[in-house]
């Protein structure tokens, strides 16, 4: 405040002190899922790139991660620079011949190297020329600049604009593409409007459990490779259609991003709306949602340890997941048809039916009662699904009425 | 009545209705199992919220005959799997709809989107349910247009059926149990489950009407506008190295005299010469092109600002003349006919352009190598499949894999 006597009389008497009432805000604790993505993601050492409206608060997350993360920020904006500031800086020296041409590094990197630690932002991506897009393909994978290497403790987020609002933008190179997991970054709108009220969210941030760490790893290598096991053909594809350019795509290494992040997940114990957010961000919607509900079936109840124990069968709460696991149950009789196991499963029929909507038990009934050999005896658990079976009446007569009325009807 | 006290929910009704539901609609079968039935006495019939339960009203099953419950379980799930509670809220959004009126008629609005191909095939369309018909509104639009189409009147207290619920329109309901309730599903498993619904249709097409194919395709690719799709093509095929802004050594840049001993390279502009190649056979409209390229003559001004770099040139079965576009008289498209753009892109070529943008309905031979300059399509969007009805296995060539293809005019939504 001393400093600026010499200038307070050009300002209107009491700026200062309503400038500083208006700083003063307060924070509440708040679970922010795109902000815990980002953390995440950061952790797990993967470049990040956050999709969004310009004025929409990427740069006020990114200031709220470094504080979080306690890394120093370091902004660049891409769109000003040129290629050669992030490829260095040729200097002709005084026999090139003999001692070659030194590409030297900007200020901001060697200070970055000097620090060894710290949160690099590249902002504006999306408007920054091919050429220059090309020269921080390097910097965002092999993180070189110009001679110098940054050092392991930094950590790259970018920002770019999408193509609706960016009118001058250039799209992203499907190879610069691949390197970062995409985050779309919106805004909360009651977030918005409880912030300019005075209270802002505070994001409690995921803590790795150490005890849960190899067994992390096991589950991502796991999900991973059983899912590229069932469907090889989405281990390498190039986004195809105007639509999809510019975005994530899967490929070798945006898998291996992804079981990164779904070990970092795993250990941190978010929550599978994170984790949505990270797996479809590295590889895109449609494998993503395809892994994810890949992990929704490694979840279901493993159809022989539910024959093993019918009495004692937990089965999911959720009508399609519950109708899933049966479905499996009934699966496993098939493939290996046996007296006893096959009384197991009527069991747990009876038991589904039991604790949860009757409705989805119809089916895996009728499957089951087909897989029937003459030898076997129906047992007694059958006639407990009476009220299965009345209900499958009752829908055959609504289908005849219905035909009915659509034949009156022409 | 089946069940023990009387006014309790006859869950077995709504079962059976429910197993109905799925046993004509299997593609949807999913969708309705995941949803959590919640009794309540204050939703007037049947309503969902957009955490997947569905709320229902004990006297409604009552009266209700099972088969055209079954239509309105498959009615409500629609409203889930189609978003139109998200789509409500930024529909609101974005015109300025606000208060329960409003709400009233994005729920009628959503209705039509449902209604027109929901029922038949054993499910009996519930006597007041709202559609485009009663509306005099045509079948096969969205919400968002029906929304712009009619005005809440007296005619809308016929269609008691109504309240849909806030998965409908987006409007939190007193009766619901809000994010925090028992058995609500998370977003992803929302996401989950409708993933989970579009693949079992694009999977099986052929179970499914022709809306609800066209959800599958879209429902996590939502379409783009394609002025957007063919401006951002063209400004990457005409900013590719070579043409463009980009950075070249060839001078020194206005930087070097602050950094001596340092070579810097400069942003130098190079306007890219485009060239405009517009089939003007029978099969494409006056109306599309004028659209299409006025998009483009636009699209090209801001792309180098000199109109003497972009020429037009009209193509039928044979090409035409060149024409540059700095004439102020504008632009004379000759045609009709067949098409053949072959020999458009051997004339085109001929100017030696750095982009070729080709507007056709893509119903033509395409040249066989990849010519020496990037090349955009805009296609004009066309329906159906049969395309000579003399000749049943003739199809036309699909634009090559070395074009970047927009689709104009499906997704100006």
């Amino acid at each position: 405040m001393g400093r600026a006597q010499g200038r307070r009389a050009a300002r209107p008497v009491g700026s200062d002190s309503l400038l500083d009432l208006l700083r003063v805000t307060a924070t509440e604790p708040r679970a922010d899922t795109q902000l815990e993505a980002l953390t995440l993601a950061v952790a797990a050492d993967l470049p990040v790139l956050l999709w969004g409206e310009p004025g929409i608060g990427k740069t006020a997350a990114l200031n709220q991660l470094a504080d979080a993360v306690d890394l120093p920020l370091t902004t660049v904006i891409a769109s000003v620079h040129e290629p050669s500031d992030f490829s260095g800086l040729p200097v002709v020296g005084d026999d090139p011949a003999v001692q070659g041409v030194p590409m030297a590094p900007p200020d901001w990197a060697v200070r970055l190297v000097r620090a060894g630690r710290g949160l690099l932002f590249l902002d504006e991506l999306s408007t920054a020329p091919p050429a220059v897009q090309a020269a921080l393909l390097r910097l965002v994978l092999e993180r070189r600049i110009g001679a110098l290497r940054l050092p392991a403790g930094v950590r790259i987020v970018a920002a770019a604009n999408p193509r609706s609002s960016a009118a001058d933008g250039w799209e992203l190179s499907p190879p610069l593409a691949n390197r970062f997991v995409h985050l779309q970054w919106t805004h909360d709108h009651d977030v918005v409007v409880r912030g300019l009220g005075g209270t802002w969210p505070r994001a409690t941030l995921p803590r790795l459990a150490p005890e849960r760490l190899p067994e992390a790893v096991a589950f991502a290598r796991r999900a991973v490779c059983e899912f590229l096991v069932a469907r090889p053909g989405l281990v390498h594809r190039l986004p195809q259609g105007e639509n999809r350019r510019g975005g994530a795509w899967p490929s070798p290494r945006s898998w291996e991003a992804t079981l990164r992040l779904i070990a970092f997940a795993t250990a941190a114990g978010s929550s599978r709306d994170v984790l949505s957010l990270l797996v479809r961000g590295a590889v895109g919607d449609g494998p993503g949602l395809e892994l994810l509900a890949s992990l929704a079936r490694m979840e279901l109840p493993d159809p022989e340890s539910l024959l093993a124990d019918p009495a004692h069968a937990a089965l999911p709460e959720r009508g399609d997941l519950r109708q899933a696991a049966l479905d499996a149950v009934v699966a496993a009789v098939r493939t290996r048809p046996e007296r006893a196991r096959w009384d197991a499963a009527w069991a747990l029929l009876v038991r589904a039916m039991q604790t949860g909507a009757p409705d989805v038990v119809v089916v895996p009934a009728t499957t089951l009662a087909s897989l029937r050999r003459e030898d076997w005896e129906v047992p007694a658990a059958v006639e407990r699904l009476a009220g299965v079976v009345s209900l499958s009446r009752r829908a055959d007569e609504a289908a005849r009425r219905a035909a009915r009325t659509v034949g009156s009807r022409r | 009545m089946t069940s023990d006290s009387p006014g309790a929910l006859d869950l077995g009704k709504l079962f059976a209705a429910r197993l109905h539901a799925a046993r004509v609609r299997p593609y949807l079968a999913t969708a309705l199992f995941a949803l959590r039935p919640v009794e309540s006495r204050e939703v007037p019939t049947m309503g969902v919220d957009r955490y997947w339960r569905c709320y229902v009203s004990p006297a409604f099953v009552d009266r209700t005959p099972v088969e055209e419950l079954a239509a309105v379980w498959v009615h409500e799930v629609a409203h889930l799997l189609r978003d139109h509670h998200g789509r409500g809220d930024r529909v609101a959004r974005e015109r300025g709809l606000s208060g329960p009126a409003e709400r009233l008629r994005i729920n009628i609005a959503a209705d039509c989107e449902i209604n027109d191909d929901v029922y038949g095939d054993g499910l009996r369309c519930p006597e007041d349910a709202a559609t485009p018909h009663r509306l005099g509104l045509l079948p096969d639009w969205l919400m968002e247009d029906y929304l712009r189409h009619f005005r809440l009147g007296p005619w809308v207290e016929r269609l008691a059926w109504l309240d849909c619920g806030s998965g409908a329109d987006g409007l939190e309901r007193p009766w619901e149990l809000g994010p925090d309730g028992a058995h609500g599903l998370s977003e992803q498993e929302r996401d989950a489950v409708r993933f989970r619904v579009a693949e079992g249709i694009k999977g099986a097409p052929g179970d499914a009407p022709q809306g609800w194919r066209r959800w599958a395709e879209e429902v996590f690719h939502p379409p783009q506008p394609w002025r957007q799709l063919l401006g951002s093509a063209l400004r990457s095929a005409a900013s590719a190295p070579g043409v463009g802004d980009d950075y070249s050594y060839g001078r020194p840049s206005r930087r070097s005299a602050g950094l001596p001993k340092v070579v810097l390279p400069s942003l130098r502009h190079t306007p890219p010469r485009v060239c405009v190649v517009v089939d003007t056979s029978g099969s494409v409209s006056d109306a599309e092109l004028g659209s299409a390229l006025l998009e483009v003559t636009a699209i090209c001004r801001t792309l180098g600002g000199r109109r003497d770099l972009v020429s037009v040139l009209s193509c039928d079965a044979a090409a035409q003349t060149v024409q540059p576009l700095c004439r102020t008289e504008g632009i004379d498209l000759v045609g009709g006919g067949g098409t053949d753009l072959r020999t458009g892109f051997a004339r085109a070529l001929r100017t030696r352009p750095d982009v070729v943008v080709v507007l056709t309905d893509g119903q033509t031979p395409w040249p066989e190598a990849r010519p020496a300059c990037r090349t955009v399509v805009g296609l004009f969007a066309r329906t159906g499949s049969a395309y000579d009805e003399n000749d049943a296995a003739y199809s036309p060539d699909t634009p090559p894999a070395w074009a970047r293809v927009v689709t104009i005019g499906s997704a100006s939504r």
